[in-house]
């Protein structure tokens, strides 16, 4: 070691040694000890123990043998194993679990008394058991609790027999015994304890004392940083909790306001009961007294907290026999009319029978029906039973109610000035100025005469109303108004806001397609048509005065489609679905098929006022022969392939106009699908992807039997009196969707309404399914939809604005 | 030649005792306790550079009275009071100093001069004494201890002379002692005479509570007469009857028993045969109350929380005091896991060792204490016991060391344990492309998860770590390879870590142990 010239370097716990066996080192005798360069690292012990005399005699043969040799250990005291008595000690066998052995860290403390007896105690015991039954276990559990009652005082005699269930003689013994026991007991009890530390700190040293608490627990910082982390948690916690309470709060207040709601109901009915009043005329009055004056007084935003809202439309119904199937129609039927002057006149016009309608109408049904969990049930109205409703003043009984978040215009009176043709219009006109001869952009077509109103969260509801002139207007092709839209449009535009039409025209039942097409032109009748981005740019001025009132109404229809996302946004430009050429292609056939059919259809219509003998033919003859038949699928056939075609991009012109096309398309389906409109379950268009929200409404089986006319639009409150089938009778639905109950036109003229339609249509309208048709056409779309919710808003504003022209 | 009724605690004397050869030595001792049983006399002896674990009643045939010194009189006052908290500088304080001492260098004979020279020289000096402010104690320097220390080999007696007044006038608690110890200090300022580092480490020490983190004790402060001796004559534990080595602190009435009875399974201890009997009518334990986290063969291993289950905590530390030294029982048990090792047989699991584990260790300890009780004892268990100690750490992911200090019998056993596993690597490695097998002192660290500090105070003590050539080199002599071979040759009992099923959990987690 003295050869250490040098300073070593001191020993890096990082860097590796190399190991050398002793044969490899020739020169072992050159290696220096690190003893000296390397501190001796402490051995741990205490210094004076370090320094034992057994402990270094240990070491030292230890280093000397490199083994423990049996002098050398450090002796211990001596310990015995030969506790003879042990079996007999510890009874019976354990045997060993498979499973490692797993405890209940709370099962142990079982109620065992904690005093164990000894021998003195047994004969105690035995004594005691001449004259009575004692148990071990038993004594051991009164002492237990003398002991556990005592601390340095003594439970008295009295207190021990509060505490011990026992006979008298038994405790006077056993208490006896033990304060003598006790007594001569030297620790402070009987059961062994460890000394308790004292609070006053005199037993810091006392060596006896064991086991003292610790006053102050450590912490770490990260415990420290873990409380603040759990106090925010709490905080949280908190806060959702008082929400909770909230909510559950107001669903009280919600319950018990549906039960005020349901004895007043109760009322209503006894009270109509004892008026007779079977057929709601008293209640109807009433209710129309009260509408109207709500109607006009309100011109803006009215909110109101009532479920549904129903709007009828009067229609005329020469086909209503079939509505005689439905035992419970039939039923109903049997009221009479509603005395209103107004439907007098309509009454006239009409035949009798179908007419009849039951006077509780839908909205009043539907207003007790209570539900706890108030969204999904509505969409399952049957859309028959409402059917009846029909023919009462559009602000009969079942009036629209209005509904939170929607915006209401008060109608215009003065189009009711308007001389007919005939008295259908004259009734018709009544209805003027809500409905309105209506086109679409996507598809390209005319779906007749509807009405828009902005429903829930600012959709565009159309209302669609069946006339005779439904198979004529079909076929007008939005193209065929291109030509005097200019002119037009500036009226639509100016109509759109103001919700009316200065000067609204008739359509007539006879009237052909070139009529209906000059009274358009000629701004006689109005004509709804939304506008393409092309159009606003072939004429600027129409373009900046349609503009910021589009923008507005596109404000509200984009929030309308996009409801369903919760992303009401602005609204944006708008832009046509699909491309002019094809709904050129398809005008073209349209136009051929009207002409084939025009005259054939107004020879039925004729028929039919006269007669109305179609009706059971269309019945029984589903899938027959009916001019209507061919006429309704070749209209289904357009529909259809203006769906199928719409998703197809290369066709069209402008790829911008494309995609949005595509996500017009979607975009409709998209909220009717999700927001459970009914299906049809017939529809074969409904199948492809793209269907916007008008097809919906029309759609038409095209392959089956079945007319089925779900109409469930989205529309803007906009009227034209025009009149076939039935009434649209858009129930509104409270929270998630809008979705306007699903009428199932029979279309008189067009197509015989069979009675097995009609049932599928309730069933589809009961089952509620979304995606009836095609779940994953359907699904894909919503998919897309959810990404591009923005654009959806367009397309809804693309579908659903629609300019008004008037003939 | 002194006569029998002379003896006193502090007396000093040869007193025979046979050793394991059988052959009769005469190792000084000192008297600890005397006690009149039946008008014969007995004496409590701690055999001087013996461990208190031998320390025996004797009777006085065995006492060499001609040889016999007699403590100084002022110094051996305080050790009459025999008072929990005895104070430093007594008679008993001395026995570590002068043992110390003469572990060093001087001959006994020599010190034991030195000794009682040395109070006379000091009773001299500190007339006006206990006029002194009492609170300058803590006022020490650190470079004056230093030059103490070196003083400390011929002063190495304690006992201060003026410490009669306080001790009679203070009660006898912490702040009494305090006030006292300030005096040395005093003093020698003063004076410029050497204090012993005992008691200047309990003058400047805590006085009242121990450290409340790991459950041993390494300053004396709290030694007094009574924790100094045994206080169990004997434990019946199962089969076996146990002769403590140290104090433990069963309840006081419980150490007059000749026998104290423990339930094998949960550890209670009762007065009697008969108490045990019932007892064990209603104990229905056949293993430790706890999960058994490992087990091959006979061996299982049962984890217990401290803080869940404290009755057998308690019992498990009193029972564990009685063979542990330094362990303290002055704390709760909550900061602590008990693993349990036991060895089953078709009456039971029964135990055979166990160590305790902090639950957070802020000081990198895997183990507090670790005990194989003594009929298990140079069986390999205790080996076996750190094994499993070093097996948990491998699933922590740490390394760890055993608490300290560490008495005799541990360092011996973790030296062992050490020395095997470090050289089972070592010629473990195979060297790779004709170099030469060649480790950092962390990879064997990180592998055994050894602490660092006790891989190298391992390779230092077997003389591995050479200076060759400019760098450090590990050299593995033929005798050190032999060696461990034979030793592992007999070390058959060994941890399976697939048969350990443990999770380790993040006790900082938790708001409470």
């Amino acid at each position: 070691m003295s050869k250490l010239s040098f300073r070593a370097r001191a020993l890096d716990a990082a860097k590796p040694l190399p190991i050398y066996r002793g044969k490899d080192m020739p020169d072992l005798n050159d290696c220096v000890s690190i003893n000296r360069a390397v501190p001796q690292m402490p051995t741990g012990m205490e210094k004076e123990e370090e320094s034992e005399h057994h402990l270094q005699r240990a070491i030292s043969a230890q280093q000397v043998f490199r083994e423990k040799k049996e002098s050398m250990v450090i002796p211990v005291p001596e310990a015995e194993s030969n506790v003879n008595y042990y079996n007999r000690l510890y009874k019976g066998e354990f045997k060993q679990p498979k499973q490692f052995i797993h405890i209940q860290p709370f099962n142990l403390d079982n109620e065992q008394p904690d005093y164990d007896m000894d021998s003195e105690d047994e004969t105690l015991l035995n004594r005691l058991n001449r004259k009575m039954e004692i148990k071990p276990l038993q004594f051991e559990i009164m002492i237990d609790r003398l002991e556990k009652a005592s601390s340095n005082q003594l439970v008295t005699l009295q207190e021990a027999k509060l505490l011990l269930n026992e006979d008298d003689y038994l405790i006077k013994a056993v208490y006896d015994y033990w304060v003598r026991k006790r007594k001569n007991c030297r620790g402070p009890s009987l059961i062994p304890q460890i000394k308790q530390e004292k609070r006053d700190g005199s037993t810091n040293n006392d060596p006896y004392v064991a086991f003292r608490r610790r006053t102050e627990k450590m912490q770490t910082r990260k415990n420290r940083k873990n409380d603040e982390a759990s106090y925010e948690k709490m905080l949280k916690l908190r806060r959702e909790f008082s929400r909770a309470i909230t909510i559950l709060e107001m669903i009280k207040r919600r319950e018990k306001t549906k039960r005020e709601l349901l004895h007043l109901t109760l009322e209503v009915v006894e009270k109509r009961y004892h008026l007779g009043d079977y057929g709601g005329e008293i209640l109807n009055e009433v209710k129309i007294n009260r509408s109207e004056k709500e109607l006009y007084a309100t011109p803006a935003t009215l909110h109101n907290g009532n479920h549904h809202k129903v709007q009828e439309c009067k229609t005329k119904h020469p086909h209503h026999l079939s509505l005689k199937e439905e035992a419970s129609d039939v039923v109903r039927q049997k009221k009479k009319y509603p005395k209103k002057p107004k439907a007098e006149a309509l009454i006239t016009s009409q035949q009798p029978t179908p007419e009849t309608l039951p006077v509780i109408n839908k909205s009043d049904i539907k207003q007790y029906d209570f539900h706890s969990s108030d969204e999904d049930e509505f969409p399952q109205v049957p859309s028959p039973v409402s059917e009846p409703e029909e023919e009462n003043d559009p602000d009969g009984p079942c009036a629209f109610r209005r509904r939170a978040g929607c915006q209401y215009y008060a109608p215009r009176l003065d189009q009711a000035n308007h001389s007919f043709d005939n008295s259908e219009l004259a009734d018709l006109d009544k209805l003027r100025y809500r409905h309105c001869l209506t086109t679409l952009t996507v598809p390209r077509r005319c779906i007749g005469f509807a009405r828009r109103r902005i429903g829930r969260g600012g959709r565009v509801i159309m209302d669609r109303i069946s006339t005779e002139h439904d198979p004529v207007l079909k076929q007008i092709d939005p193209e065929m108004l291109n030509g005097f839209s200019s002119s037009s449009q500036t009226i639509d535009f100016s109509s759109n806001f103001s919700r009316t039409n200065a000067s609204s025209k008739h359509c007539e039942n006879r009237l052909s397609l070139s009529e209906i097409l000059s009274n358009i032109r000629s701004c006689r009748l109005q004509c709804f048509q939304p506008r393409l981005l092309n159009l606003q740019d072939s004429d600027n001025e129409e373009c900046t005065s349609r503009k910021p009132g589009q923008t507005v109404n596109n404000k509200r229809v984009s929030a309308a489609s996009v409801a369903l996302l919760n992303t009401s946004k602005n609204g944006i430009s708008v832009t046509g679905g699909i491309t002019e050429e094809q709904f050129q292609t398809h005008q073209q056939q349209l136009v051929q098929m009207q002409r084939q059919q025009l005259a054939q259809l107004q020879q039925k219509q004729q028929s039919q006022h006269s007669s109305q003998q179609t009706h059971p033919k269309a019945q029984g003859s589903s899938t027959s022969d009916c001019m209507s038949k061919t006429l309704d699928s070749a209209s289904a056939h357009f529909a259809a392939s203006a769906v199928v075609s719409a998703p197809v991009p290369s066709r069209s012109e402008v790829a911008k106009e494309q995609s949005t096309g595509h996500n017009n398309i979607n975009g409709v389906v998209q909220p009717s699908g999700t927001s459970k409109t009914l299906y049809s379950t017939n529809m074969a268009l409904s199948s492809s992807p793209g269907i916007s929200a008008v097809q919906l409404v029309r759609t038409v089986g095209h392959t089956t039997t079945n007319h089925l006319i779900p109409a469930l639009c989205t529309s803007s409150p906009q009227t034209l009196p025009m009149n076939n089938s039935c009434l649209t009778n858009a129930v509104h639905l409270n929270n998630v969707s809008v979705v306007s109950p699903v009428n199932v036109h029979i279309n008189t003229r067009t197509s015989a309404p069979s009675p097995t339609a009609l049932k599928l249509a309730t069933v589809a309208a009961s089952m509620d399914r979304v995606p009836k048709v095609t779940p994953s056409s359907a699904i894909s779309s919503i998919a897309r939809e959810n990404h591009e919710p923005e654009r959806l808003g367009l397309n809804g504003i693309a579908e659903t604005t629609v300019a008004m022209e008037v003939t | 030649m002194a006569e029998v009724g002379e003896i006193i605690e502090g007396c000093r004397l040869p007193v025979l005792r046979r050793n394991q050869d059988n052959e009769d030595e005469w190792p000084l001792a000192e008297i600890l306790s005397v006690k009149d049983i039946s008008g014969r006399k007995l004496f409590y002896v701690h055999y001087i550079d013996f461990n208190k674990r031998l320390d025996e009643w004797v009777t006085h045939e065995r006492l060499d009275l001609k040889k016999i010194q007699f403590p100084k009189k002022e110094a051996k006052t305080p050790t009459k009071n025999g008072l929990p908290g005895s104070r430093p500088g007594s008679p008993e304080r001395e026995v570590p100093a002068s043992a110390q001492a003469s572990g060093k260098t001087l001959p006994i004979p020599v010190q034991i001069t030195l000794r009682f020279n040395l109070p006379k020289e000091r009773e001299a000096i500190p007339g006006g004494e206990p006029d002194q402010p009492l609170s300058s104690s803590s006022c020490l320097q650190p470079n004056h201890r230093s030059t103490k220390r070196k003083v400390e080999v011929v002063s190495p007696a304690t006992p201060v002379p003026s410490e009669t007044a306080p001790t009679s006038v203070f009660p006898q608690n912490g702040s009494a002692r305090r006030a006292v110890a300030a005096q040395p200090g005093r003093k020698r300022k003063s004076n410029c005479l050497g204090t012993d580092e005992d008691s200047q480490d309990s003058s400047d020490g805590i006085p009242s509570a121990p450290r409340m983190t790991g459950s041993l004790v390494s300053d004396r402060s709290h030694d007094d007469i009574v924790t100094r001796m045994k206080n169990i004559e004997c434990i019946e534990l199962g089969r076996h009857r146990l002769k403590p080595w140290y104090f433990s602190p069963y309840p006081q009435e419980l150490t007059t028993l000749p026998v104290l009875y423990l339930c094998e399974f949960c550890l209670k201890y009762g007065r009697s045969l008969k108490c045990l009997q019932r007892h064990l009518t209603k104990c229905d334990l056949r293993h430790p109350p706890g999960n058994e986290i490992y087990r091959k063969g006979t061996i299982s291993f049962f984890e217990i929380d401290g803080r869940k289950n404290k009755s057998y905590s308690q019992n498990l530390c009193l029972l564990a005091k009685c063979f542990l030294d330094h362990k303290t029982l002055y704390y709760d048990t909550d900061p602590f896991l008990f693993y349990v090792m036991t060895e089953y047989d078709c009456k039971g699991f029964h135990i055979v060792g166990y160590f305790s584990k902090e639950k957070e260790s802020t000081e990198d300890y895997n183990v507090a204490c670790i005990l194989t009780l003594p009929p298990y004892q140079r069986r390999g268990y205790g080996k076996l016991l750190i094994e499993f100690s070093y097996e948990l750490s491998k699933v922590e992911g740490k390394t760890g060391t055993p608490e300290k200090p560490l008495s005799d019998l541990g360092l011996l056993s973790y030296r062992s344990y050490w020395s095997q596993t470090i050289l089972e690597i070592l010629m473990g490695l195979k060297s790779e492309s004709g170099e030469r097998p060649q480790i950092t002192i962390n990879e064997i660290s990180e592998i055994t998860s050894i602490k660092k500090e006790d891989v190298i105070s391992t390779l230092q003590y077997l003389n591995l770590i050479n200076y060759y050539k400019g760098q450090y080199i590990l050299t593995l002599s033929e005798d050190i390879v032999d060696g461990h071979e034979r030793a592992m040759l007999k070390r058959l009992l060994r941890i399976d870590s697939k048969c350990l099923h443990f999770t380790p959990k993040d006790w900082s987690k938790r708001g409470k142990w």
